[in-house]
């Protein structure tokens, strides 16, 4: 208790010195804390952009996920609706989506388009879209409410550009069937909608399954989303389903977010250096403001020496320098990103479009525990290391020469 | 450590030489110096600038090594032991006042005072009870909260006093304790020194130009060119 009530006295010298010390600390842990917060904040809405538009997991035929079908749906599920009861039994599946992949050429009669459709559950589909399914006009699909009900489509923001069609626009579909031939029907637009991507936007097409079944010739679903009560029991419940379903294969999530794998490596890459950068910022300001505390104090040492002070107690005064100072400056950045975090929130700010998208996103920081304790500590242990380090050279001297020292 | 070679003998040096390398040429401060200083004695150390007090001194207060010979301190052969084993020593058995006084400027008068006893392990009551009996013995006992800024030089010099006396330090080592003081600070300096030795049979060894602690000697030691006189 005595070293260390000296440790805060010694600090207290130069105030003007211990203070610009504290706050570079602070600074830098402010940055590693903000940006480290913004980057938790991206990945966790990826993740749930992804989720969302996949489904946690995705069951289809054992070998849909790495062979081409020779004719459409020829590795579709043909029990998918005995498939969806089953799992819907277990209370941390949320539902079980259906989804029809399909592809072909879509046409106002005057021109067409290629596009990429969904066959879709409307009873459940866009509610688990969410936020991430914005409707620029018209309205979702609803479910058919008998084999008579009309065929409707919704189309991607920029083909509906592309093919002049607004809500209640008739169009055709056109694609090949399960038994190789081609098919066409007459739809109506029933919404424009935008996924945020203008490259999907330009080809995106969203009908009913049961419309993409008539349209392929075909009872099967090309594979069956499976949305979960919480992210964190995706790898239990794959197991789970590949142990009961040997003859399936099952995707994750995360197995499918390219984007959200590329973007997680890039920014853990960016982060991770700007947090080094700023551990070794922190390492070379602790370790200047001691370098000078022990040159002017080598006098004062040579006498603690004298006294019968061990080098080692020494050194631990200057550790316990370094980590009042870290600590003071890792309080400091705490304050400071917290507060960062807390007026992001307020102020409303948003991010610039990222590559390939068109809309941009919430400016949030994210407050995280683990990564504020890890900062934290690595902050204080990088200050701690950086004084005891410079305290070595404080009782190299010979304690003749420190108590000469002018 | 070994055992004691002389129960009277606070210092022993017996045959001890001192060079300093300066420019790669062994400048010698000390020249087999043989010298025994008794239990008790106030014995003051003089001679001119560069003739070797201070090497002495530095030697007798366990601060520097000797090139070769041996030096006992209160009868404990000393050469052959680590820096470790030489700071405890110097903790229990030593006490320094020095020409600049060295006082941690941080630590109030009373923090200074207990620092040394801090050191060797004294539970606080005692400590507390040590302190301010030496503090008044020095006269500064209604100055323990003060910082060393806030006294003059000879206050300064007395809490540095009573911080080598206050552990009941067997000998006590001063390196020009009144050069930086005017005269009258440097009389009661002396005068303190002088009584706080007799008192508790401390031997005080004094590097000084300053007569009147040769007034108030046991013995004189005098060196020239590192050789004692």
């Amino acid at each position: 208790m005595k070293w260390l009530l000296l440790a805060f006295k010694n600090v207290g010298r130069n105030r003007r010195r211990a203070l610009i010390t504290i706050v570079i600390t602070a600074v830098g842990t402010a940055a590693i804390l903000i940006g480290g917060g913004f980057a938790l904040y991206t990945y966790q809405s990826l993740q749930e952009s992804a989720a969302r538009d996949s489904g946690h997991l995705v069951l289809a035929q054992r070998d849909y996920f790495d062979r081409e079908e020779d004719t459409p749906m020829a590795l579709g599920l043909p029990d998918y609706q005995a498939l969806k009861l089953e799992l819907e039994r277990d209370e941390r599946v949320r539902v079980a989506l259906p989804r029809l992949q399909f592809s072909g050429l879509i046409s106002n009669g005057d021109k067409s388009s290629v596009f990429i459709g969904a066959g879709v559950d409307a009873r459940g589909e866009f509610q688990v879209k969410g936020p991430f399914l914005k409707m620029l006009g018209g309205r979702v699909l609803a479910p058919p409410d008998g084999p008579d009900a009309p065929l409707e489509v919704m189309v991607g923001a920029e083909l509906a550009k592309q093919l002049k069609a607004t809500p209640g626009t008739v169009l055709t579909l056109l694609s090949t069937t399960t038994q190789g031939s081609l098919n066409a029907l007459d739809v109506t637009v029933r919404g424009i909608f935008s996924l945020g991507v203008p490259e999907i936007d330009k080809r995106a097409v969203y009908v009913t399954i049961e419309t993409a079944q008539k349209l392929l010739l075909t009872d099967r679903a090309s594979q069956l989303a499976i949305y979960l009560d919480r992210t964190e029991n995706t790898a239990t419940m794959r197991d789970e389903i590949l142990a009961r379903h040997p003859d399936r294969a099952i995707r994750t999530w995360e197995d499918q977010a390219y984007y959200y794998v590329a973007v997680r490596a890039l920014y853990n890459r960016i982060f991770g250096l700007l947090g080094a950068i700023m551990v070794v910022i922190v390492l070379f300001a602790v370790s200047n403001t001691m370098a000078m505390a022990v040159v002017e104090r080598t006098r004062e040492i040579g006498t603690l020496r004298a006294l019968g002070t061990l080098p080692g107690q020494i050194m631990r005064v200057f550790a316990m320098e370094g980590w009042v100072i870290g600590s003071a400056g890792a309080l400091l950045g705490v304050l400071v990103a917290v507060g960062v975090a807390g007026l992001s929130l307020v102020a409303g700010l948003e991010m610039p479009p990222p590559p390939g998208r068109s809309a941009g996103y919430p400016l949030n920081i994210n407050i995280d525990g683990t990564l504020y304790v890890t900062a934290v500590v690595t902050v204080v242990i990088a200050s701690t290391v950086a004084a005891w380090l410079m305290s070595r050279q404080a009782v190299r001297k010979s304690i003749v020469e420190a108590l000469t020292h002018v | 450590m070994n055992a004691p070679t002389s129960r009277a003998a606070a210092v022993t040096l017996d045959g001890v030489p001192k060079a300093y390398v300066m420019g790669g040429n062994p400048v010698p401060a000390l020249r087999d110096v043989n010298l025994v200083i008794d239990a008790g004695d106030f014995v003051a150390l003089t001679g001119p600038s560069g003739s070797g007090k201070s090497t002495l001194l530095n030697l007798c207060g366990l601060l520097d090594r000797a090139d070769s010979g041996t030096i006992a301190l209160d009868g404990v052969d000393v050469s052959g032991l680590d820096s470790d084993q030489l700071t405890v020593l110097r903790r229990e058995r030593l006490g320094f006042v020095f020409q600049s006084f060295n006082l941690v400027p941080v630590m109030s008068v009373y923090e200074n005072v207990e620092f040394p006893l801090f050191l060797q392990g004294m539970p606080e009551a005692q400590r507390k009870g040590r302190v301010n009996r030496t503090l008044a013995r020095v006269g500064l006992d209604g100055f323990a909260k003060r910082r060393p800024d806030e006294l003059s030089g000879g206050q300064r010099q007395r809490v540095a006093i009573a911080r080598a006396l206050v552990k009941s330090a067997r000998v006590v080592i001063a390196d020009e304790p009144t050069a930086n003081l005017d005269s009258v600070n440097a009389a009661q300096v002396v005068d303190l020194m002088r009584e706080l030795a007799r008192g508790e049979g401390t031997t005080c060894i004094i590097a000084t130009h300053d007569p009147r602690l040769s007034d108030h000697r046991d013995r004189v030691v005098r060196l020239v060119d590192g050789v004692l006189q």
